[in-house]
């Protein structure tokens, strides 16, 4: 391999002789030190083979001593194809012409992408981009990036971060939108109940009231509305006379932002169940890693054990792979796996104790449904007896608290 | 030649007692056939004979004779010589 390309870059010729003469040239030519190869049988009684190009003239000794004629009836290499190139001037002025415009034209821009926009439009970041001065088909050279960055996030309120990247003929814009806080006041909102529950309390701040204390209201009730009716005519007295005058604007449904404060008492209920006597299992130390690889569905094991030691043993796998590029995944994982040897036990608790840990659980359990720190009012802790004596102790936690239900919804 | 055989016998006992290769020792050509597709000659002397079914090969005091159709020399260096094509059989002319 490496002395054909050797070959191809000094330059080689194909030279035929006849075959009488051939073991004498080819001797003398060996002993001179010059390299023949692919010796072959060519038309007729003549053989051909190749020799490089600056050993010709040591051949045409040869050639006159053993008085052999060859002949030169092919050439090769990088040498003979320059000496093409010179006599075909047009197509190495394509060539030279083809690298130039391709060279020119990849220091233009030519493409303008917009990523990140989700409210702005693009066609409104592009017009920003154009008055910048920026347009397809400008050299890169005059892309002044941080410039370019700071023109739009001037022109555009809405945007908190603006990236410019060129990458090759693209020129790419990143832009990130401002999150603004929900707007207060302006919106039509009403205040709907989060949770069923009872009524205990009900302040309103604005807007009108549908619900009363003691209420039992269900999730998704309105509370407070933000509709207010018009007030009754028989508020209206004739004392003020001029409010007769735009009576039919006060006749109209006004809207509000709901606001007030409702709260309520929530009922939580669980149950749980301990056995008295619970198999539960602990990591002995033990454990040991498995390094394999996949190659599509074959599994070969690098490191570790082929079968796993333990009876009973947690496993956690890891799955590295190559990163994937466009449609093509490599279809190689390395896969480790790790082994914790696990001891099974068995825990055994008397009544009490069992009775106090399913308290706990259940507990913890309402508590995961709950706000943080919410008022408890009550608990109520009690536990299901069955007929007959079961080794296993359940119960039934119920605890009230006190919240605020309200959540804003917008009016419908 | 009483003294030329004598000599070549202590170099290839010297040789089998030292445990060194005979092609150096002996200067003898070492022949790497690999299946009937190729056959490396090293050691040569150069060649006598040529045509696409015979190739013969002068070494140290013989001449190997190589047999089948097709065959080219692939390349030829001043100590090696590598013939191609399907090769039938390989003899020791003396």
């Amino acid at each position: 391999m490496f002395f054909k390309i050797l070959n191809y870059l000094y330059g080689y010729v194909t030279i035929t002789l006849p075959e009488e003469c051939l073991e004498k040239f080819v001797n003398m030519a060996t002993t001179r030190g010059i390299y023949l190869w692919d010796i072959t049988n060519s038309i007729g009684n003549q053989v051909a083979l190749n020799v490089r190009t600056r050993d010709v003239p040591p051949l045409r000794h040869i050639a006159r001593m053993t008085r052999c004629r060859f002949h030169i009836i092919k050439r090769s290499g990088v040498p003979f194809f320059i000496n093409q190139l010179q006599h075909r001037k047009a197509l190495l002025g394509g060539a030279l012409f083809f690298v130039i415009v391709l060279y020119s034209l990849s220091s233009f821009i030519w493409f303008i992408d917009i990523k990140g926009n989700k409210s702005i439009s693009e066609a409104k970041i592009t017009k920003v981009v154009q008055q910048a001065g920026v347009h397809r088909g400008l050299p890169k050279r005059s892309v002044n990036a941080a410039e370019l960055e700071k023109a739009i996030i001037q022109q555009l309120s809405g945007l908190a971060w603006v990236g410019v990247t060129v990458d090759g003929t693209r020129l790419e814009i990143e832009v990130v939108e401002k999150v603004l806080p929900p707007n207060n006041g302006a919106q039509i909102v009403d205040l709907v109940a989060q949770k069923d529950g009872l009524i205990k309390e009900v302040l309103v701040l604005s807007g009108h009231p549908l619900v009363q204390e003691g209420d039992t209201v269900t999730a998704g009730q309105v509370l407070i509305s933000a509709a207010i009716p018009p007030p009754k005519v028989e508020e209206y007295d004739k004392k003020n006379p001029d409010v007769v005058e735009d009576e039919d604007l006060q006749q109209q449904v006004q809207f509000v932002h709901a606001r007030g404060i409702v709260r309520a008492r929530i009922w939580y209920d669980g149950y749980e169940e301990v056995k008295l006597r619970e198999q539960q299992k602990r990591p002995t130390g033990q454990q040991i890693t498995k390094l394999c690889m996949k190659i599509g569905s074959k599994e070969i094991i690098l490191m570790g054990p082929r079968q796993v030691p333990y009876t009973n043993y947690v496993e956690y796998a890891e799955v590295k792979r190559f990163p994937s590029w466009r449609n093509i995944v490599v279809p190689v994982e390395f896969i480790t796996v790790k082994y914790i040897e696990q001891r099974i036990y068995y825990q055994e608790f008397n009544r009490t104790e069992a009775l106090r840990l399913a308290g706990e659980q259940v507990l913890e359990k309402l508590r995961s449904q709950m706000p943080e720190r919410v008022k408890t009012l009550n608990t109520n802790l009690r536990e299901v007896k069955t007929a007959n004596e079961e080794d296993i102790v359940r119960v039934r936690l119920t605890v009230e608290t006190l919240e605020e239900i309200g959540v804003e919804k917008p009016h419908q | 030649m009483a003294w030329k055989d004598l000599k070549n016998k202590v170099k290839r006992q010297l040789s089998d007692y030292m445990d060194l290769p005979g092609d150096i020792m002996l200067d003898l050509p070492k022949i790497v056939l690999v299946g009937n597709l190729q056959v490396f000659i090293e050691n040569h002397r150069g060649i006598q004979e040529y045509n696409p079914n015979l190739v013969r090969v002068v070494v140290s005091d013989k001449v190997i004779e190589v047999t089948g159709e097709n065959l080219t020399l692939r390349n030829i260096i001043p100590d090696e010589i590598c013939v191609e094509g399907q090769i039938s059989g390989l003899a020791f002319l003396s």
